[in-house]
């Protein structure tokens, strides 16, 4: 088999693609193969997935729905439009993107459903406002595995790079003693 | 200080060749979201609320200038085309703000380590950039910016979801951390793909310097965090952290193994580009990134002896065409760019041997 890209070396990659629930099978060479890449939309010259249809896919939502569907649809985009920007939830899948802050509280049952497609949790776990950050543990943590490159860089002779690593654990020493905040 | 101070030519302040293995990773940039709460994202704001953020952030930004940090403001609508190109090319200002005419701007530090970005795709993004890898150190001169902005500033903030941005990939924490690593030997040995396939289930991006699609340009990947929910800022920057040791590592051990199997070929690949660099005539941006990459690896196998790396990281930034046009004075069609990127080159690699000396001075103050 040739090739469906270049069409002139021989095929021995087979890409298999569900969009949509449609199952579709293409055969590339591997020179045409090792560009592919699912967001390269130019790849698929004759059909060219809209964006906003990528945005769905990969959120796992079909954007053309059976009447039903839509009717569902309908009623809880009436329910869920933010109220300071005008943003429905279909209109946040079609952007990728959302309107205002308030769209957060608005689309709050909605958005975990898609946070956990593309991040490692649902929950904020890091920093806050107002809050004094204490990152003293971290610190000590840091030292530690400082510590580590340095006698890694002392085994491999690397002393160039040893020294520097010593100041760094210096460094950090020194900012943990005056209470984690960075002062000269 | 005015635009001309941040115009200059000429490697910005964040890529010296100080840094931790600053032969391999060039920079670690910080960068934190962030959005003023009652006020909708610049994706659905309005001129007058545009405006309002700016004056806002400016303010607030002014109350925490200091000695050590001086901030200058600048307007992008104001800025010609080729000004605002050349900032997105020393990384001061990304692609998308360059484009911005509705009330976006920027405040850059004088010594161009920080740049706050005011209605990109949000309200604010603090980035601080430093050579070498300076994971830890970074972050924390971002976080300190960021708490004494939040004093200012009333921060779009939830429990549940953390830092509010326009993106839910930006959500939580909004940091996103990358680092820029040099690795020839990887990708000749074509282990970069493992690399990348490995990075990916970690959730973490590839993507080359010279902006998105410009993969492997030169050698030189980005590699940063996706993930900014579900993780702690400390998670996140140890993680990187981890991953980019491990790729140091394996570069290392790849240019090992490079030179030992094929030393002679090397030393011939390397100064034929050094060559190429110094006489060719015409070079388009692909060739002198190819070029400039074989001689920095001469450079740290110590093949190549007589070029500093500090010439090589600003022969990095100015191959680029804005700064090219820059050079030339006058905006150029790309057949006139690669004319004048081949002068310019031959300028800094020919001159450098004999004139270092002479130029000591000039590069302290960049």
């Amino acid at each position: 088999m040739i090739c469906e890209h270049c069409k002139e070396r021989q095929a021995t990659i087979t890409v298999t693609q569900v969009i949509n629930g449609q199952k579709s099978e293409r055969h590339y060479c591997e020179v045409c193969a090792s560009q592919f890449h699912p967001f390269n939309l130019d790849f698929h010259k004759e059909d060219q997935i809209p964006i906003h249809q990528l945005v769905s896919n990969l959120f796992g939502l079909p954007v053309w729905k059976s009447e039903t569907q839509e009717k569902q649809q309908t009623v809880t985009q009436k329910a869920a439009q933010c109220p300071k920007c005008g943003f429905t939830f279909r209109h946040f899948l079609n952007e990728g993107k959302l309107g205002c802050p308030q769209c957060y509280e608005t689309f709050s049952k909605q958005l975990p459903q898609v946070l956990t497609k593309i991040q490692a949790g649902t929950k904020h776990s890091g920093k806050a406002p107002g809050k004094m950050n204490n990152n003293k543990e971290w610190m000590k943590k840091q030292i530690e595995s400082v510590r580590e490159q340095l006698q890694v860089a002392i085994v491999e002779e690397r002393f160039e790079d040893a020294a520097k690593l010593r100041d760094e654990i210096r460094e950090i020493e020194r900012k943990l003693e005056h209470g984690g905040v960075d002062t000269p | 200080m005015n635009l001309e101070h941040f115009l200059k030519s000429g490697a910005p302040g964040w890529m010296g060749d100080k840094g931790l293995d600053a032969d391999i990773v060039l920079s670690t940039r910080i960068r934190l979201a962030r959005n003023l709460d009652g006020y909708r994202f610049p994706l659905s704001f309005t001129d007058h609320e545009a405006i309002q953020v700016d004056e806002i952030v400016t303010d607030a930004m002014h109350q925490i200038s200091n000695k050590e940090h001086n901030f200058s403001h600048f307007t992008i609508k104001d800025m010609p085309l080729l000004q605002r190109q050349v900032l997105v090319e020393k990384h001061l200002i990304s692609p998308l703000l360059s484009k911005k005419e509705k009330s976006a701007s920027v405040l850059i530090s004088n010594d161009e380590t920080i740049s706050v970005m005011i209605n990109e795709e949000d309200h604010l993004r603090i980035q601080c950039l430093a050579p070498g890898l300076q994971l830890i150190e970074t972050y924390a001169l971002a976080n300190k910016l960021d708490s004494q902005l939040e004093k200012h500033l009333p921060y779009a903030y939830n429990e549940a979801f953390g830092y509010l941005t326009s993106c839910p990939t930006n959500v939580g924490t909004g940091l996103r951390a990358s680092v820029m690593m040099h690795l020839p030997a990887l990708t000749m040995s074509k282990q970069i793909k493992v690399v990348t396939q490995m990075l990916a289930r970690l959730g973490m991006v590839v993507r080359g310097i010279y902006g998105e699609g410009s993969e492997n340009l030169g050698n030189i990947y980005q590699i940063s965090n996706q993930v900014t929910l579900g993780k702690s800022e400390e998670e996140i920057i140890d993680d990187l952290q981890s991953v980019v040791v491990q790729i140091i590592q394996n570069e290392r051990g790849a240019r090992e193994a490079l030179l030992k199997n094929s030393r002679i070929a090397l030393e011939d690949r390397f100064n034929r580009s050094l060559g190429t660099l110094k006489y060719a005539r015409i070079m388009t941006s692909e060739e002198a990134a190819a070029c400039l990459s074989n001689v920095r690896l001469g450079v740290d196998l110590n093949i190549i002896k007589e070029v500093p790396l500090n010439v090589l990281n600003e022969c990095m930034i100015l191959i680029q065409p804005g700064f090219v046009q820059q050079y030339a004075g006058t905006t150029l069609q790309a057949s006139e760019r690669d004319v004048f990127r081949a002068k310019l080159l031959r300028e800094k690699l020919n001159a450098k041997t004999q004139k270092l000396m002479e130029e000591g001075e000039e590069r302290y103050d960049v």
